[in-house]
């Protein structure tokens, strides 16, 4: 059963201060959370958040596709490397 | 074969009992593994010649070129399959081989060493490089970005990093 639309979206709410505080600063830095069950909102696009997985802190840089889903969903707490072989990285 | 080698797939036996081979590829898209014509073998002493057939599960089935019976496939277990670097395609500007930023040292804009690329990886959000070095605790994952990277010098081995505040440091705050 889904959440009621009523409820508004969940999001811990030192999440909301750090990405506030950080905002106003302007500086570039990680905002390391813990919450990985907090919905990222429209607010935090453009920011880089440290999401703990456990283990240490993933950088996920917020874009706007990511709106809605939760932060834990970018930051697994099981790692697998795999090869390089041919796989690419793009600078964005 | 001295130039640089990628690892890109390994035989896992045999498939059937008519010779053909079961094979692992490990490229983005898998079926690329025959596109890249002569595959080595780590030592470069032995190559192959690989035509996929059809996919099975947890790979393919092939036919090597040489490899007749199901005891030569056999013979052929484990053996990991690479192919020169200068084979794969060159790529659009910003785009980099997992295999050419491994291993690049990392060094911050003031010229100080950080540590070496071990992996890149993705988790959904964007490319990360993890990076570890002697003055580093553990491992950090770092954002492959314009911003957070902004010179990657393939030929001199390096990268140039701006890293934003709080990334190489230990959480200052605990707050839950």
């Amino acid at each position: 059963m889904s959440r009621s639309v009523w409820k508004g979206p969940f999001v811990d709410s030192y999440v909301l201060k750090k990405a506030e505080k950080s905002r106003e600063s302007g500086r570039n830095e990680v905002i390391k959370i813990w919450s990985r069950r907090s919905t990222i909102l429209p607010q935090f696009v453009g920011l880089t958040f440290g999401v703990y997985n456990g283990h240490k802190h993933i950088p996920v840089n917020v874009t706007e596709d990511m709106i809605g889903q939760k932060f834990g969903e970018y930051s697994p707490t099981r790692t697998y490397y795999g090869h390089a072989a041919d796989k690419k990285a793009k600078r964005k | 074969m001295t130039e640089p080698r990628i690892c890109v797939g390994a035989f896992a036996g045999s498939y059937g009992v008519r010779g053909e081979v079961r094979l692992k590829s490990y490229c983005a898209d898998p079926a690329a593994i025959e596109t890249y014509g002569l595959l080595y073998t780590e030592d470069g002493e032995k190559s192959f010649i690989v035509g996929i057939t059809r996919a099975i599960k947890n790979g393919f089935a092939a036919r090597v070129e040489g490899i007749q019976t199901k005891e030569q496939a056999d013979a052929l277990n484990n053996t990991q399959l690479f192919v020169s670097r200068d084979v794969l395609p060159s790529l659009p500007d910003d785009e980099y081989y997992h295999s050419d930023l491994i291993g690049l040292t990392v060094l911050d804009t003031g010229g100080t060493e950080i540590g070496t690329v071990q992996s890149v990886q993705n988790h959904g959000a964007s490319d990360l490089l993890e990076i570890a070095g002697p003055s580093l605790k553990a491992s950090v994952l770092y954002p492959f970005t314009v911003a957070a990277v902004p010179t990657v010098d393939l030929a001199a081995g390096r990268i140039i990093v701006d890293p934003p505040e709080g990334i190489f440091s230990e959480p200052s705050d605990t707050e839950v």
